[in-house]
């Protein structure tokens, strides 16, 4: 199996560090780079950029403006893959917006939404479409299927890529009194094509774990390891930081981190 | 009801304290309560933190100067005191966050920024503005109110800041490396803040002509009592009109 790439996100306000730093290979894109960057042109010609902005949420089709913004970023990015999240953070009417990542109910009619949306975007990309789990906080009752059961279905009926997020598993089984490892047994990991790690922090809010713009705790580290192990297809590795607050010195750090535990 | 509908409910429920707390979300039992609210109140900080970061930018650049950082606020009793009337996105939430920073930033070492008044003044109605309703669709059930071409309006929340110095000059050297605070002219200036349906936040330099056309514009005055109040040529209102629905400060009514 040939080692995976090891990046990070690309934050703007670490561009000067980033665009002069070693030991990344890629970055991914939360955001277009703003026009004012003067360190943009830099990490576009030395990095390997992956797309991961948001882009619309898949229960309802993507409009045309949304699919050719996403073809336009890919092309500025040469990205390898498109990401887009197993989300549904707005109401259809638009009124109300989360803000922030949030799993759809686990049923049939998801399912079928989200396959039949995938299917028409991955049509209109000319890359390849990779998806990321989302953590669900508290179960909701309308649920009615597994979410790993839910995503396995997801994955054979359109045949994209998983974007696996390690620490999204690792929530979710803390909060279900779970073992982190079983739980991952579960999930479609033949199908992973990038795998995100990141660190975890108390929530006041929370009152337990939760992602925070942090290094990787060894357990952590040592869980990505068993992943990447089971996930045959892995191409990339990815430290899942964005936040202003990211200082550069975790970034390079927790790269350097994860590359010393892969072995690459 | 379908699966897309209870999702809805559950976004709302989240988004929305007061739905939250009423019996019409409590008798659904969909979720454990405490949890949801837990996680209610962790997104709320989350949401504003980042409207903090983005539309606040310029006083996070000064704060080594300041001593306060916007999104300070957002772990203060001020903050936990708004959370039960908190509803995502509204533009009342969005007013009371605004002036609860605008306070904390206030009262930080601000008296060698002579334009420190203005950038708050900036700043809090870039924040108010952006809040609301937003189209995320084309198509969406949320119609697009500039569809129908009738009688010109300006939208709602359109604001006209009149501010004692030229803002737009200082705001980018804020954000570059700089050992003093940069000055910023004492010049008058009037901007045009405006959000299209989309959500996208505009800001402009405007004149006396364009401040006229919005005051008049009130989806009742004809284009021909507009352009000779506002002593513009057909044409030039045209382009004006233009200018500013792209911008998302004039729509058309549907008429009546």
């Amino acid at each position: 199996m040939p080692k995976p790439m090891v990046g990070a996100f690309y934050n703007p306000h670490l561009g000067r560090d980033l665009a002069a730093g070693t030991g990344i290979d890629h970055l991914a894109m939360a955001d277009p780079p703003r026009g004012d960057d003067p360190w943009w042109p830099a990490i576009r010609d030395r990095y390997t950029l992956l797309l991961h902005d948001y882009l619309g949420q898949l229960s309802e089709p993507l409009d045309e403006p949304a699919i050719q913004r996403a073809r336009s970023l890919a092309v500025l990015y040469r990205t390898p893959w498109v990401a887009e999240h197993f989300q549904c953070l707005h109401t259809e009417d638009g009124n109300y917006n989360l803000n922030y990542v949030f799993p759809p109910l686990y049923t049939e009619e998801f399912l079928d939404r989200f396959v039949a949306n995938a299917n028409t975007l991955k049509q209109r990309l000319d890359q390849p479409l990779v998806m990321e789990n989302i953590p669900g906080f508290f179960d909701v009752a309308a649920s009615t299927i597994p979410e790993a059961v839910w995503l396995r279905r997801f994955f054979d009926r359109t045949e994209v890529g998983f974007l696996l997020d390690l620490p999204h598993i690792w929530l979710e089984a803390h909060y279900h009194d779970a073992e982190p490892h079983v739980f991952l047994r579960d999930f479609p990991l033949e199908r992973v094509v990038e795998v995100h790690v990141a660190g975890v922090e108390e929530d006041r809010d929370l009152e337990g774990p939760w992602i925070a713009p942090t290094a990787p705790s060894d357990a952590m580290l040592d869980f990505m390891a068993y992943a990447v192990q089971r996930c045959p297809g892995v191409r990339a590795v990815t430290f899942d930081a964005f936040s202003p607050t990211l200082t550069s010195d975790v970034l390079f750090s927790s790269v350097a981190r994860i590359r010393r535990t892969l072995g690459n | 009801m379908s699966d897309r509908a209870v999702q809805d409910a559950l976004i709302r429920a989240l988004a929305d304290a007061p739905f939250r707390a009423s019996a019409e979300w409590r008798q659904r039992e969909l979720a454990n309560e405490a949890r949801l609210d837990r996680f209610a109140r962790f997104l709320a900080r989350h949401y504003y933190y980042e409207r903090l970061v983005h539309f606040y930018r310029y006083s996070r650049a000064l704060a080594r100067v300041t001593g306060r950082a916007p999104e300070g606020v957002l772990g203060a009793a001020g903050f936990d005191r708004l959370l039960p009337a908190i509803v995502l996105g509204s533009r009342d939430s969005g007013v009371a966050v605004a002036e609860l920073v605008t306070a904390h930033l206030a009262g930080g070492r601000v008296s060698s920024i002579r334009y420190h008044d203005d950038l708050l003044q900036y700043q809090r109605a870039m924040m108010v503005v952006e809040s609301g309703a937003r189209v995320w669709r084309d198509g969406s059930s949320a119609a697009d109110p500039g569809s129908r071409r009738s009688l010109p309006v300006t939208v709602e929340g359109t604001m006209l800041l009149e501010l004692q110095h030229d803002m737009p000059a200082v705001l980018p050297l804020l954000l570059r490396d700089w050992s003093d605070v940069p000055e910023a002219p004492a010049q008058r200036t009037t901007l045009l803040i405006a959000r299209s349906t989309h959500g996208r936040v505009s800001v402009a330099r405007t004149t006396a002509t364009i401040t006229t056309v919005l005051a008049l514009a009130d989806g009742r005055t004809t284009l021909d009592e507009l352009a000779r109040d506002a002593g513009l040529r057909p044409a030039e209102l045209d382009a004006t009109l233009q200018g500013l629905v792209d911008i998302g400060a004039v729509r058309f009514s549907t008429g009546s």
